[in-house]
């Protein structure tokens, strides 16, 4: 039995094929699309690297595609007996985040917005647990689906010039962290100490798709000491 | 090594890109005109992928440590050895202490230097390629040393090139058609691959900002992988070429995709300068 919605095809230049899923992502959908990356790579030996988004996943191939009727019934053979459910658990990270006003310029506007006070703001988003959807707009920058629906906001008007590295900001149906400076249209709710995205290592990144996220609520002291330790390069975050 | 004695107006590092983590939200980079940036390696039978020096607009004034050979392709940017001026597209002998100095580009805007055996700049993540938070460094600034081996070139032995039959003046683009391009209303379509467009002043390494404005209404879209050469569509009807330095993923609808030639004849264009994109097949 197979009730999987299929995916659209598109070849918008010689080495790419780009497929689409026509709904809403969800959880179900972001571990189909997991677990059908892997199949790919183990039959397909031309695609060379798989990027993915909420609903699509685009393949990479090192040379152009040919018989490409062929080559699609293949790809939606394989998704039909891909599994739905995760293969692998993937790992749960805990992020202490400090949301002392000093490091959230947008908690007190944010919270009124959403007729929340300040610390309910918090309570909800540290009790969520997120998964990240995919990894995108900036090395490291994690895609967490699974925000509370009464934290979800429209993004601001006005990207803010300048948000600095370790931010954790609220946009749309998302959270994420900042893992370098840069401009930015979430709202800033708090600060974490702990490095993102590390291009001297060999695993840049502690995070992979599909892991799961949650946020420890640390005080301004203790944001203050961990700093202390990201300085001489031993803070590390480490999985549960 | 080489010393920057003056940077030029934006000078990087660059090699064919960083492949295999963009799924790490790293983007591909690499140099923008990679014809250009191959006929200079391939003059001095380098690698495809060794790292060259990438000059836009105006080029660096440089002080070489140490004797090599070079070679310059892309735009012409009146290079002078020693006050003597050296051609493109052919390797030119440099000895200790030789000063290369670059003016304004001149029929197009990049001009890329290969120095034989290539630029041993670090790699990271397996490319050389600079790029912000990536690379310690973003682009060449003064004084800094850029390091090369010394490997022995016959100037007999280096591939002949008879000139490339690429023009920089050619305005037609090619382009394929964008998984978003039917939900383009038929009128859009028609100015999207009839009409000319003109780049504006916001043009970069990561993208290219185009003045004309299609008239549409496709909704957003749930963020998905984009690519060097993606044209995306913004709600208010901008396109956005995106160029080799772009974010791996976008939410703007994807009109339209450039095919490598095209990308690499774009890079060569700049603010004001006018094309057509015309329409392939993949």
């Amino acid at each position: 039995m197979n009730d999987k919605l299929p995916f659209r095809l598109f070849t918008t230049h010689p080495r790419v094929v780009i497929l689409e899923w026509d709904k809403e992502p969800d959880y179900t959908l972001l571990h189909e699309l997991i677990n059908f990356q892997k199949q790919i790579q183990k039959e397909f030996k031309e695609v060379i690297q798989i990027t993915q988004g909420y609903c699509s996943l685009m393949l990479f191939h090192n040379t152009e595609v040919r018989h490409i009727d062929n080559y699609t019934n293949r790809l939606h053979l394989i998704f039909s007996s891909t599994p739905s459910t995760p293969i692998n658990k993937g790992k749960l990270w805990q992020i202490p985040v400090c949301y002392d006003a000093s490091f959230a310029p947008d908690l007190n506007p944010l919270a009124k917005k959403l007729n929340l006070s300040p610390e309910a703001l918090i309570d909800t988003h540290v009790s969520a647990s997120y998964h990240v959807s995919f990894i995108g707009f900036l090395p490291g920058f994690l895609y967490l689906g699974g925000l509370p629906k009464v934290l979800e906001c429209r993004r601001k008007k006005q990207p803010a010039p300048h948000v600095s590295q370790g931010s954790v900001g609220i946009g749309g149906k998302q959270t994420g962290l900042y893992p370098a400076d840069s401009p930015g249209g979430w709202y800033v709710i708090g600060k974490t100490p702990y490095p993102l995205f590390e291009p001297q290592k060999k695993k840049p990144c502690f995070a992979r798709t599909g892991d799961s996220v949650q946020f420890l609520s640390i005080s301004k002291s203790k944001y203050m000491e961990l700093e202390e330790q990201k300085k001489n390069g031993s803070l590390k975050i480490i999985p549960v | 090594m080489i010393e920057v004695l003056h940077p030029g107006i934006h000078s990087s590092i660059q090699d064919l890109g960083r492949f295999g983590h963009q799924s790490l939200g790293v983007p591909i980079g690499g140099a923008m005109d990679q014809n250009a940036m191959l006929w200079a390696n391939s003059l001095l039978n380098n690698a495809e992928n060794s790292a060259v020096l990438e000059m836009s607009y105006k080029g660096p004034k440089l002080l070489f440590h140490e004797s090599t050979v070079i070679a310059l392709a892309g735009a012409n940017m009146s290079a002078q050895l020693n006050g003597v001026t050296i051609p493109n597209l052919s390797a030119v002998e440099i000895k200790e202490g030789d000063i290369l100095e670059f003016g304004n580009a001149r029929g197009g805007i990049r001009t890329y230097m290969a120095v034989a055996g290539g630029i041993q700049a670090p790699k990271r993540l397996g490319s050389r390629s600079q790029f912000k938070g990536i690379t310690t460094d973003s682009r060449l600034s003064k004084t800094k040393l850029i390091p090369f081996h010394r490997v022995v070139f016959d100037l007999k032995k280096g591939a002949r090139l008879s000139t490339p039959k690429v023009d920089f003046i050619d305005i037609k683009i090619s382009v394929y058609k964008g998984p978003d391009f039917y939900l383009l209303p038929p009128k859009a379509q028609d100015q999207l691959l009839k009409s000319p467009f003109t780049i504006s002043v916001k043009n970069s390494r990561m993208a290219y900002l185009l003045e004309e404005k299609l008239i549409h209404q496709i909704p957003s879209i749930w963020t998905t992988p984009v690519l060097p050469g993606t044209v995306q569509c913004t709600p208010d009807g901008t396109l956005i070429i995106l160029m080799r330095d772009a974010q791996t993923t976008g939410g703007y609808p994807r009109v339209l995709q450039l095919s490598d030639e095209g990308l690499n004849l774009l890079a060569q264009k700049s603010t004001h300068d006018s094309f057509q994109f015309q329409l392939s097949a993949v």
